[in-house]
């Protein structure tokens, strides 16, 4: 009996050391700087929620398109999460090559964090590759009625919409729904009325039910039945149509323009060795092809010719406002979602002390 | 003849039962079983057949090609490397660790067997950022470690950490009740018969640990495969890199590949379904031996 045991453990050591050897991880820990032309380079893309149905179209084309041009295979390893959580992620040690996220706020964490050090907004419209605009999302034949701002604020309705702790989509939310009250598209609020517009804020978030942690969570819950409105990225009720959901999309009379950019971290290529297919990827989402992609995938182009090409399917809005409205991402961060902000106490007016 | 009338004539064989006749009424009894069953079926069941369910909407052929897939044998292969690596480790420093603290004395003991138990109450999500502040790069080790091009998070190692630090105290708290069973005894006898220090341990003490050794095991595996939290948080998620099977589920649930997460979902289970009979048997094993 004493003699079973060992000979279970050997056999139990070698499984260990025989999967230990031949997975994938086993040389995960150190970063490989080779890059010739014709062994694989990778490039690793941190990416925020939503656009990973666009960009599983547009990594197959960029490949084929180095390929071509180098004969260099690219390998991507992507990673999908909320904005802000993969802005920290950055910061913390997560060497993505190329970063797209939701809003400017989290490039400039990390360009504070020192890992992005050129000029990013020299990039083809200020290095913003995609525009979104903030609309609800109602179930099919829009039992509630749900038409625009006013509506989403009446008590008892129940409202999804992420956390803005982690998620950019989030931020895009609030700051949408409250300049529209500013901005007098709020019935009962005046324009210019900064009480009104943040009891209008608390009244919305009164009605909030679950608040997750990326914009994609959040609709895949709506889509499990959870809650009556969802307010969101226009791209995600448009690519959740595409996936056979039968939600309806609203579109308010004012919101912000989303603008959502990409930026290549320096830090992590010249580590990597990867500098030039990251730059060459960056660009590649600038041309009109890939903001073709952009635009069969929900999102709204800032490429006129793309755009114009597009116009049936994205309506023009009443009252389109952009971040500069509230000063800038690094004025609103403060304004609204520092510890004392306009949200923060919001937030807190509904959760209770 | 009634139901009641029968099952009084027949005898009942195991010990609980008989203590539950006697101490109830035979409806009563049945009701009892009843509602064992129904909370079973819903909190385990029904949520097991949802996802046998997901898993076959669009056919029996849908959950394997959707675990074939290159992406998904690779979550499941580091799955089961960082499981399988923390299970070794633990079996080797588990072992130690329970020995020293029941045969040895010394100061901060007691601290030291309390600290063991923390893995219990800290949610993995806590344990990754954790993680993150020792080894992230602003953490405390992180500038030190890329001057050296060590990377730790957002790589394999620091996912083998965080499952290290989750899956610690199942084999120690496995061996410890049993070493302080066994006693002394055997063990001064050992010695006294000439035996030196790893023949007693080999000889002596560790047959009559074996059967917990394997139950620490399997329960040491089944968490290491099941752990979330803290892989997402101090690997990044990072497809075909840092995924592992429940981080991919989640991967999938957010692309909605319903069939592939379910699927996955599905094996993780079943897996997990064959370490809990089969701890199940390893427990009964040891407990009558």
């Amino acid at each position: 009996m004493t003699k079973l045991l060992p000979r279970w453990l050997l056999l139990a050591v070698s499984l260990v050391l025989a999967v230990s050897c031949s997975g994938p991880a086993g040389s995960a820990g150190t970063a490989s700087s080779v890059s010739g032309a014709d062994e694989p380079i990778r490039l690793i893309l941190g990416a925020y929620t939503t656009p990973r149905e666009a960009y599983g179209q547009l990594i197959p084309l960029f490949q084929a398109a180095w390929k071509a041009e180098t004969g260099q295979d690219v390998v991507f390893e992507e990673s999908y999460l909320g904005s802000g959580a993969q802005s920290r992620a950055v910061v913390e040690g997560f060497e993505a090559d190329v970063v797209a996220l939701s809003l400017e706020a989290d490039i400039i964490r990390i360009v504070n964090a020192g890992l992005i050090t050129h000029d990013w907004h020299a990039a083809p419209y200020n290095g913003m590759v995609s525009n979104s605009i903030v609309t609800f999302g109602v179930r099919a034949g829009n039992p509630e009625n749900i038409q625009d701002w006013t509506d989403v604020a009446r008590p008892g309705l129940e409202v999804l919409t992420p956390n803005p702790q982690t998620s950019g989509g989030a931020m895009w939310n609030i700051l949408s729904l409250y300049g529209a009250a500013l901005r007098g598209y709020v019935d009962g609020v005046p324009a210019g009325n900064q009480a009104a517009a943040q009891s209008f804020l608390e009244a919305v978030l009164a009605n909030v039910t679950v608040m997750d942690k990326g914009a994609r969570e959040s609709i895949t819950n709506y889509e499990q039945g959870v809650g009556e409105v969802i307010i969101t990225y226009e791209n995600e009720i448009l690519v959740g149509q595409q996936s056979g959901q039968t939600y309806e999309l609203v579109i308010p009379r004012s919101s912000i323009l989303i603008e959502n950019p990409v930026a290549v971290v320096d830090s992590s290529v010249d580590r990597h060795g990867t500098r030039a297919v990251a730059e060459a990827f960056v660009d590649f989402l600038f041309t009109s092809q890939a903001q073709t992609i952009f635009a069969d995938h929900g999102l709204r182009t800032p490429d006129a010719a793309v755009a114009a090409a597009t116009a049936a399917r994205y309506p023009p809005i009443a009252d389109l406002f952009t971040i500069e409205y509230f000063g800038g991402w690094e004025q609103a961060t403060g304004d609204f979602f520092s510890e004392s902000g306009l949200y923060s106490r919001a937030i807190s007016a509904v959760q209770g002390p | 003849m009634t139901a009641q009338a029968r099952s009084a004539g027949q005898p009942i064989v195991t010990a609980g039962g008989r203590a539950m006749t006697r101490g109830l009424g035979h409806w009563r009894r049945r009701v009892l079983i009843a509602l064992v069953w129904l909370y079973a079926a819903f909190l385990i069941l029904a949520p097991l057949a949802a996802l046998v369910r997901g898993a076959l909407a669009q056919g029996v052929g849908a959950p394997i090609a959707a675990l074939s897939q290159p992406d998904v044998r690779g979550a499941f292969l580091l799955t089961l490397q960082t499981a399988l690596v923390s299970v070794a480790v633990h079996a080797v420093f588990g072992t130690l660790v329970a020995w020293v603290l029941v045969r040895q004395y010394f100061r901060g003991q007691r601290w030291l067997s309390a600290l063991i138990d923390l893995p219990f109450a800290v949610s993995a999500v806590v344990v990754g950022y954790m993680l993150l502040l020792i080894f992230g790069r602003n953490g405390l080790l992180g500038p030190w470690l890329s001057r050296l091009g060590i990377q730790i998070a957002f790589a394999w190692p620091g996912m083998l950490l965080a499952t290290l630090f989750v899956t610690l105290p199942f084999m120690i708290r496995e061996l410890m009740p049993l070493l302080e069973a066994l006693g002394r005894e055997p063990e001064q006898a050992a010695a006294t018969l000439g035996a030196n220090g790893w023949q007693t341990f080999w000889l002596v003490t560790f047959p009559a640990l074996r059967w917990g050794f394997l139950y620490g095991l399997a329960l040491t595996l089944a968490r290491a495969l099941g752990e979330f939290g803290a892989v997402l948080i101090i690997g990044g998620g990072i497809q075909g890199r840092t995924e592992t099977a429940t981080v991919f589920i989640y991967r999938a649930l957010d692309e909605r590949q319903y069939v592939g997460a379910y699927s996955a979902a599905l094996l993780l289970g079943l897996v997990s379904l064959g370490l809990v009979v089969g701890i199940d048997y390893l427990r009964r094993r040891y407990e009558q031996p």
